[in-house]
């Protein structure tokens, strides 16, 4: 990949460390064995979330070491705007939908994993649509 | 880029070449933007703001419509 920017470095890096950490945790309590959540279903959870704070620390550090050039300009501010634009319609639109799922089903698990799911694929459509922007024009 | 069916055009490539093969980088510097987004500019693939457009134009002594053309696609 040539010409990529410490900004896309940072994104893919984002990216890939959210399916990751989360991607193992739905992997985890997937499919759900209560209604209510689960004590250890909130360790894992806690794994997740410290799973992605490493890989991100880490691999913004190892960003860094390559990538020397950190700085940011008008264009990144823009297309930042763009991707925070598109994440909230899915965030939007997941917060209803997990409303929804408390209204018809018993317990917590659904709602909850409802709202973290759409906030975890706002984070992705965030991200996932700033790297287009990069390469196709803001 | 445009909404209103016209498309931006820029002449930045050329520009650089005849003041003495300014690098992308060297002109990033001076108009205070990373040289990706030079290098979009370059592509058409991002149109400036106002002020760095006229910082450009102010790096290569030129009046901004030799530097950014506007046009009908």
């Amino acid at each position: 990949m040539e010409d990529v920017s410490f900004q896309e470095k940072s994104l893919w890096l984002m990216f890939a460390s959210l399916v990751v950490g989360f991607g193992f945790y739905f992997a985890m309590v997937l499919p759900p064995g209560a209604a209510d959540v689960l004590p250890q279903q909130v360790v894992l959870f806690v794994v997740a979330v410290v799973m992605l704070v490493v890989m991100q620390v880490v691999g913004h550090i190892v960003i860094a070491i390559i990538d020397r050039r950190t700085a940011t300009d008008e264009r990144d501010r823009l297309i930042a705007l763009k991707g925070t634009r598109n994440a909230g319609y899915v965030l939007a639109t997941g917060v209803f939908l997990a409303l929804c799922a408390a209204l018809v089903t018993d317990g917590n698990f659904v709602f909850t994993h409802v709202l973290l799911a759409s906030w975890v694929l706002a984070q992705l459509v965030e991200i996932g649509s700033q790297l287009v922007f990069y390469r196709r024009g803001a | 880029m445009g909404k209103g069916g016209g498309r931006i055009t820029n002449e930045i490539r050329a520009l650089r070449f005849q003041h003495g093969e300014m690098t992308q980088q060297a002109l990033a510097d001076r108009i205070g933007v990373t040289r990706q987004t030079v290098n979009a500019m370059e592509g058409n693939k991002y149109s400036p703001s106002l002020e760095v457009a006229f910082r450009i134009a102010r790096v290569f002594d030129v009046p901004l419509e030799r530097v950014f053309q506007y046009g009908e696609e």
